[in-house]
């Protein structure tokens, strides 16, 4: 069952084209990667799908509905979550508030509730801080909890990136290069987590990386952009086979 | 509604148009420089003008105390973005705003309790009775106004376009990064702003000291350079100066039309529309992101 | 307990015991302190917890003001309907306002603030029939069923009552979901749409928010003082506003209340040295944007950090496998 259909996706800014005619289906269920070489247009492809940016042409359909054109926070209420290259963290909150805002959309309570601290409002409130506790706990962000964010290490700011992102119950979830800025160690821990993600939560997860090595192990097929194109799709190992891959790509492999 | 009316009309128009677009000029210039826009300036313009009435009142003829406040103004520009503004230019957007605004309370204050509330006057070599020019009857002090920006116009284009130091400025304001990257000595060039700037608005308030009288509210000229810096899309001295011109001839031609409250409400209706409408001035690029 | 609340408690019982020993002079400046206090935490949940500037937070103390006003003078309707009428009239402008602002940030929209602060100036001036305009308005003291405030101490009380609902009501907004997608939308307005919140809309929100709470200070101000004019609500006292958040630490309303506190007392003080007062205040806010960065809020939270050091976080496990 294709749960995110892209469709002949154009993208441009000014005279310049980063998205050319890309179709891509990805599965519901399954890790998607996206690689390919600076350039490429992966960040644009993510970009429109995520509604950050009005694609030029094409048809982006998730769950069946269409997507393409709308406001961005419309297209995360439908269940299309994502995470930041560069973390985009609320940096003078706690990490415990940062997870608590994920949650915004699922909690109901209206301005005069809030402003009255109403019962359905402490309610709610006692819930989701219950929620962000066992999210915390389960990415191991407990000892931070009351830490501001921007004083993070970059690794443990990605961390809780995603478990921000996977406050908002996402049905799909979107990294941009989830792994970039981080140790062996940490790039291991992070794909041990996402794997989880996928597989206990049923999370599609659509990862966009540089790191070759990475998707290998983790994702389950592969799409390769180059200059705005799909230049190929299939298994990662399908994708290293691939003459036309290595001689766009791997030339320059992580 | 003769010709002549509409001509002298023009002329009123484009000579306070001129002072708005100094005004004008004065804000983008540390705009550009260190995204700052200054709210002193107003007051800045009040400092130049009474600058002028102590150099007057030691005995100095006028064109004699024009140079040296410049001069104070500039070394006034530069002391104030040494000292104060660089050290906070990180913090977040309101410190700044208040950090200018709290600056030119102080100006004004200090000049309130020297001379209080009085109007004073000085002598300048441009006031006097109108000039006749076949039906036009023409205030000297209007065509000095045109005729000054003119020059300072001029003088700016050749200063950024032809010389090196304004070539580094424009570089600056561009990419302050690769600037540096390049030798440019981009402490410098945030203080010459400053400097250019100040000396900008007090040369306004040279100019208009004389003519208006010198009194510690001339300050609030600065919302009028404000709009005609928004009409230029506050990132174009061009457009500034267009601004000012184009906000100077509207003013002046509703003023005339109808009446004195329309005058009053051109300069913000003209504000919100342009901000709401067309916030990149009506010079200017068009943005992409949408959030 | 934090310093920060046991200073606001403190705070508050001070002021609640004022009228013990506050000649009816001290306890106006009380009054316009607390009235302070509740435009700063309106003004302070959208600049300092949204990040949105506004240079023009005394207009809707004006529209709130010249509400209640025409409410109780010409319309001869009671306090209880002037002063909510206020803070609905100034909450739908402040969304009418916030609408088309919405896209707008940093110099264009305090810009556009400063427009409309001018704007509303000019039509409270130009229209005298309904205004007063520059001669001002008259306005009773409040009155509740009957009840005249005409005493200063029962003012007094009314006027403190108010102030702590207002603060109160403040603090829950601020906790609540809509305090956190303010501040998602100040930090990261890309993270908060993609968490599925309405940027735009919550930019509306908090437009409505200050301009509802400026209403309301606004409506109380022309009760208390029992005269308004235009200059009362002119650029020179919305920027003092934002003193008052920048000073007592913007996005906290411990901050609000110490901002507007200190910065309404501090000219009070400064009136004996008489002319040097604006010149003085001057320069006390100047020092403190210059030396205190985070406000007074970010002096005491240096002194609670000193009290409770936190130890250094390890990098732990991840968990259950």
């Amino acid at each position: 069952m294709a749960l995110l259909e892209i469709n002949a996706l154009s993208v441009r800014f000014g005279g310049v084209v980063a998205v050319a005619e890309l179709s891509l289906v990805i599965a519901g269920g399954e890790i998607h990667g996206i690689i390919g070489p600076n350039g490429a247009g992966k960040s644009s492809v993510i970009n429109a799908v995520t509604g950050m940016v009005a694609p030029q042409s094409g048809s982006i359909r998730f769950a069946e509905k269409e997507i393409a054109g709308l406001a961005p926070h419309v297209i995360s209420s439908f269940g299309l979550g994502r995470t930041f290259q560069h973390v985009e963290l609320f940096g003078d909150r706690s990490v415990f508030d940062n997870v608590l805002t994920g949650f915004y959309r699922h909690q109901s309570y209206g301005l005069l509730a809030a402003a009255l601290r109403l019962q359905k409002t402490v309610q709610s409130e006692r819930e989701t801080h219950e929620r962000v506790r066992m999210l915390l706990d389960a990415f191991g962000l407990t000892p931070f909890v009351d830490t501001p964010a921007g004083l993070l290490p970059f690794g443990i700011q990605k961390r809780v990136d995603i478990a921000r992102a996977l406050a908002a119950e996402p049905r799909l979830l979107l990294l941009d290069e989830p792994v970039s800025g981080m140790s062996e160690a940490e790039a291991e821990m992070a794909v041990t987590t996402m794997r989880k993600l996928a597989r206990e939560h049923g999370i599609t997860l659509v990862v966009v990386e540089h790191n070759m090595r990475v998707l290998m192990n983790l994702a389950e097929r592969v799409s390769v952009l180059n200059q705005g194109r799909l230049l190929a799709s299939g298994t990662p190992a399908e994708m290293q086979a691939n003459t036309a891959v290595i001689e766009a790509y791997l030339g320059d492999a992580a | 509604m003769t010709l002549r009316i509409i001509l002298q009309l023009a002329l009123s128009g484009l000579s306070i148009g001129s002072i708005y677009a100094l005004v004008g000029l004065a804000l983008v210039l540390p705009f550009k420089a260190s995204g700052i826009v200054n709210f002193a300036q107003g007051e800045i313009v009040t400092l130049g003008a009474y600058l002028a009435l102590i150099l007057s009142g030691l005995g100095l003829p006028y064109l004699a105390v024009v140079p040296l406040v410049l001069l104070g103004a500039a070394a006034f520009g530069m002391v104030t973005e040494r000292l104060l503004i660089r050290p906070i230019v990180n913090q977040p957007e309101f410190t700044l705003v208040i950090v200018t605004f709290a600056i030119g309370f102080i100006i004004k204050a200090a000049i309130r309790l020297h001379w209080q509330d009085n109007t004073f006057s000085i002598d300048a070599p441009f006031v006097g009775p109108p000039l006749a020019l076949g039906a036009l009857r023409l205030n000297p002090a209007y065509l000095v106004f045109i005729f000054c920006t003119l020059v300072v116009v001029a003088a700016l284009i050749v200063f950024f376009g032809y010389t090196k130091f304004g070539k580094a400025m424009r570089a600056t304001a561009l990419d302050p990064i690769a600037a540096k990257l390049m030798g440019i000595r981009i402490g410098s060039v945030f203080s010459a702003a400053w400097a250019l700037s100040s000396m900008l608005g007090a040369f306004v308030g040279l100019l208009l000291g004389p003519v208006i009288g010198i009194n510690p509210e001339i300050g609030h000229l600065i919302l009028k350079g404000l709009v005609a810096a928004v009409i230029g899309g506050f990132s174009s001295l061009g457009g500034a100066v267009a601004g000012g011109l184009m906000l100077g001839l509207l003013e002046t031609y509703a003023g005339a039309f109808f009446g004195a409250t329309f005058k009053n409400l051109v300069p913000f209706g003209v504000l919100i529309l342009l901000l709401l409408l067309r916030p990149q001035g009506l010079v200017g690029g068009t943005s992409a992101r949408r959030v | 307990m934090r310093i920060r609340v046991l200073l606001t408690l403190i705070g508050l019982a001070l002021l609640a015991a004022l009228p013990l020993v506050a000649t009816s002079y001290y306890l106006y400046l009380a009054e316009l302190a607390m009235i302070n206090i509740i435009t700063a935490v309106g003004l302070n949940l959208l600049s300092g917890n949204c990040g949105q500037i506004s240079l023009c937070n005394a207009s809707f103390m004006g529209i709130g003001a010249y509400c209640t006003a025409l409410c109780t003078t010409r319309l001869g309707l009671p306090t209880l309907i002037g002063l909510p009428a206020s803070v609905i009239i100034s909450a739908l402008l402040g969304a009418a306002l916030g609408y088309p602002a919405r896209r707008l940030s940093g110099l264009y929209l305090a810009l556009t603030t400063l427009g409309f602060l001018e704007l509303v100036g000019i039509v409270i001036e130009e229209f005298p029939d309904y205004t007063g305009g520059i001669r001002g308005l008259k306005v009773p003291r409040p009155e509740i069923f009957g009840f005249s405030f005409q005493s200063n101490v029962a003012l007094y009380f009314l006027v403190f009552t108010l102030t702590a609902a207002a603060v109160v009501v403040g603090y829950n907004v601020q906790r609540s979901r809509y305090g956190r997608a303010f501040d998602a939308v100040r930090q990261s307005p890309f993270a908060a749409q993609a968490l599925g919140i309405p940027v735009a809309r919550v930019k509306v929100i908090a437009f409505s928010l200050n301009a509802a709470f400026a209403g309301f200070a606004g409506g109380l101000l022309a009760g208390v003082v029992g005269f308004i004019d235009p200059p009362e609500f002119g650029i020179l006292v919305s920027i003092q506003h934002i003193t008052f958040i920048v000073v007592g630490g913007l996005g906290s309303i411990a901050g609000s209340i110490a901002g507007a506190l200190v910065l309404t007392a501090l000219p009070e003080a400064l009136r004996g040295v008489q002319e040097y007062g604006e010149l003085i205040y001057g320069f006390i806010l100047l020092g403190t944007l210059l030396f205190l960065p985070r406000g007074l809020v970010g002096l005491v939270a240096k002194v609670e950090t000193l009290r409770s050091p936190k130890p250094p976080a390890k990098e732990p496990a991840y968990g259950a496998p």
